[in-house]
């Protein structure tokens, strides 16, 4: 298949439309605005709706709307605007609406935001890093995927290198296999059959058939991410097994590392990279193996360490674990800093190795 | 008299049956206050449905409040969401399925308070769907706080001497902002504290889902009903309340039409 | 084999668009390419940089390139860093009456083009990011000068489709500028 020159914003927009999306609603801002843009000329051609919607709050909740309705459905923000969204998207965790949400973050340091979610109740948010814009055209058709198949809301995690880099890429359907149909979806037409339909967070029911109740609900969304969480697991890692020394990186950072541990295994260095591609769930098996041999495991985030306390979790002997990146953003506040960088990773990577 | 429900099977020998009875789509009793209004207004939505032949393609979006509990004894298929956010979650169900007839049923506390601009900018996009806003001008459902629409003088467990505008600021009457905006297509305000008014809400909906159906735009249909408890009276005295003071704040009539 | 083309001049010259072109000349060949964009609000007078890879397989390298196997300097302003990131023996064309080659690392291989005079002889002043263009690839024959000038006509907007024809001169006399050079 031939491919065409597009920045990721476009690419993942041709992406969201080959899954299936129909239905877009966003509120602009950087980088997600491209995003925005290409699908607001995008989407309509191909049958589907976009909205510019008034505020994030409105755009989060329209797209759970058109979710409930039984369509794939997507919103999105930079981290500063998904902030406004939590509350929805816990919301939907809870009554089991699938969408995606495209966090086109201006940094790494949303992790916490992603995967611990500040909405409300007991519930995880699947979120997928991908580390460049071929990656995150896959991602998108997988997000999709795995929002229908587990019936929740599924975050995306891009950032402005993927949102503005061109790339030859090429964007096909991708198949991940089957997914359970939407009967539970709201169309109207089981209204006033006495088996009309539900989407509720309280799972009561109907006087004539009641549900499970918020107890009994709550607990079973809190099992099913439990069962989510070995299931849904990725990672991509590389010369781990004799490796004295991991670097762990997600996202665009994750290849910085790549190519940088790269060089220096070329150079004789004992150096391995791990980089989670599920941020959650977080690959903590896959990790603590990759570290056996390690006698250091180097965190690499472009924030004040957040993925880092998902490192301590899962390598046993926390006190190898050190963080080797930091808070690193430009002078326009809008994107990465002087650290995403293979120059600066290199020193960094060497100096602790001293 | 008999007044019982006409058996269809069972039409006398000389008579002609002229209606057949409609399953209702109330699937149970409501657990509300004695004198309370929303049970009536809720009655007589789902009397339009059915009258204009639309519950097969009826979807309701219902916010948070007392008439929350509606969810369970309404037999129309129902996305419960967050408060404030109905005409939102209203936007993405109808743009999908135009087809459908996509209502919202919310509180004054829900509409005014926490989703006064969903209702607003739903309404200046012209955006097909039906909102209807239950203003009793309390919060019923957490004991009976002031909302942006408890009137002057109104006591509540906020405002226990009674809405003062100094302290409290003025009510905010969402019929009128929305029918400035050019999308709303109808905007009309009842009660359901007579049975005149209780026909009025009734024709005022059926307009307002016809205007749905027709593709006109935003319709808009704020009912005023009563809450005893909330106002700190007795059922029998609540209908003379809303008059005396909910109406006087919130005149009843269309404010557009097409 | 990946090869980076680091572009690097002030707003205005058309840094942006002769790195497009040459990213989706290289896409239009079936070759693999990524292009990187840096500048920022001003429309003209502002630092504005560009960085394109081209490779034959996916690509390894990084949207902020540590190193370049080449550039394009079109303005002195701003070109240090660039600069320092250009790897030895490496063909830098600069476009010399607004780069001071002097103060240029020794081992670097310098390919001096006066690309405003040549644009305004051919076309106009708004061309020399083309002429830049042209003699680059003429030195280094990334893409094909057909590849170039199709992928330039097809970036021009239907309200500039007149200026085709100027910019294809220009891309010619800037490969005719170092021609038998390389």
């Amino acid at each position: 298949m031939s491919r065409e020159l597009l920045e990721g914003s476009a690419a993942i927009a041709e992406s969201a439309i080959a899954a299936g999306c129909r239905f877009f609603a966003g509120y602009p801002m950087s980088p997600f605005t491209g995003l925005l843009e290409n699908m607001s000329q995008r989407l309509p051609a191909a049958g589907g709706v976009c909205i510019n919607a008034e505020s994030e709050i409105e755009g989060v909740n329209m797209t759970l709307g058109a979710a409930a309705a039984g369509f794939r459905a997507a919103t999105g923000s930079c981290g500063q605007g998904i902030a406004l969204m939590q509350e929805a998207i816990a919301e939907a965790a809870l009554n089991e609406t699938p969408f995606v949400v495209f966090n086109m973050a201006r940094s790494q340091q949303d992790y916490f935001q992603c995967t611990r979610g500040g909405g409300w109740g007991d519930y995880r948010t699947i979120t997928l890093a991908p580390a460049d814009v071929p990656e995150a055209v896959e991602h998108t058709q997988l997000a999709f995927h795995l929002a229908d198949k587990h019936r929740a809301p599924v975050i995306v995690y891009g950032d402005p290198l993927i949102a503005q880099t061109r790339v030859g890429v090429s964007i096909g359907r991708r198949d991940f296999g089957p997914v359970p149909a939407k009967d539970w979806a709201l169309d109207g037409s089981t209204s006033g059959t006495g088996r009309s339909k539900q989407v509720w967070t309280w799972a009561m029911g109907k006087a004539t058939e009641p549900g499970p109740g918020p107890d009994k609900h709550w607990r079973a969304i809190a099992d099913k991410f439990d069962a989510i969480e070995p299931l849904e697991q990725r990672h991509e890692q590389e010369h781990c097994a004799d490796a004295e020394t991991l670097v762990v990186a997600f996202g665009s950072a994750g290849k910085f590392v790549a190519y940088v541990v790269d060089e220096l295994r070329a150079e004789g260095h004992k150096v391995g990279w791990f980089r989670p591609v599920t941020l959650w769930p977080f690959p903590g098996p896959a990790l603590e193996a990759a570290a056996a041999s390690a006698r250091r495991v180097l965190v690499f985030e472009l924030n004040a360490g957040q993925m880092v306390d998902d490192v301590r979790l899962n390598v046993p002997d926390r006190r190898r674990v050190q963080r080797i990146g930091g808070v690193s953003i430009s002078e326009s506040g809008l994107t990465y800093g002087e650290l995403m960088d293979a120059p600066i990773i290199r020193q960094r990577i060497l100096e602790a190795v001293r | 008299m008999n007044l019982s429900i006409v058996d269809t099977g069972r039409v006398p020998e000389h008579g002609q049956l002229v209606a057949d009875s409609k399953p209702s789509l109330l699937l149970g009793e409501h657990s509300l206050c004695p004198g309370c209004g929303e049970p009536v207004a809720l009655r007589v939505l789902l009397e339009v449905l059915q009258e204009l032949d639309i519950v097969g393609r009826s979807i309701g979006v219902v916010g948070h409040g007392c008439y929350g509990s509606f969810v369970r004894i309404m037999d129309v298929d129902v996305l419960q969401c967050l408060h404030g956010r109905a005409p939102s979650c209203a936007t993405g169900i109808k743009r999908m399925r135009p087809d459908c007839a996509v209502f919202t049923l919310q509180g004054d506390g829900d509409m005014a308070n926490e989703g006064l601009q969903e209702v607003l900018h739903a309404a200046a996009r012209g955006e097909k769907i039906t909102c209807v806003m239950l203003n009793n001008g309390v919060f019923g459902d957490t004991g009976g706080q002031l909302t942006a629409t408890t009137v002057l003088g109104q006591r509540t467990k906020t405002s226990i001497e009674g809405r003062d505008a100094e302290l409290h600021g003025y009510p905010v009457p969402v019929a009128d902002l929305v029918a400035k905006l050019a999308g709303a297509a109808y905007v009309a305000r009842a009660a359901v504290n007579t049975a005149g008014a209780v026909a009025q809400t009734k024709r005022m909906l059926r307009k307002a889902f016809r205007c749905q159906l027709e593709g006109r735009g935003f319709g808009l249909v704020e009912i005023l009903t009563m809450c005893p408890t909330g106002w700190f009276v007795t059922a029998p005295d609540g209908p003379g309340y809303l008059s005396d003071s909910m109406e006087k704040t919130y005149p009843i009539g269309e404010l557009v039409a097409p | 084999m990946e090869r980076e083309l680091i572009v690097s001049g002030i707003g205005g010259q058309g840094i942006q668009l002769l790195a497009k072109t040459l990213a989706l000349a290289a896409t239009r060949e079936g070759r693999y390419a990524m292009l990187s964009a840096d500048y920022g609000g001003e429309m003209r007078g502002g630092p504005s940089k560009a960085s394109v890879v081209v490779g034959d397989e996916p690509l390894r390298a990084l949207p902020v390139l540590p190193s370049a196997w080449s550039a394009i300097l079109a303005h002195h302003r701003f070109s240090e860093s660039i600069v320092d990131r250009i790897r030895p023996g490496g063909p830098v064309v600069v476009n010399s009456k607004l780069v001071d080659t002097s103060v240029l690392r020794a081992d670097l291989v310098v390919h001096p083009v006066d690309a405003g005079a040549i644009a305004v002889e051919v076309a106009s002043a708004q061309a020399v990011g083309f002429v830049l263009l042209g003699a680059y690839n003429e030195v280094t024959h990334m893409v094909s000068n057909e590849a170039l000038v199709a992928a330039m006509t097809e970036l021009l907007p239907p309200y500039r489709r007149q200026h085709a024809p100027a910019n294809a001169r220009a891309l010619a006399a800037g490969a005719a500028a170092l021609a038998g050079v390389a």
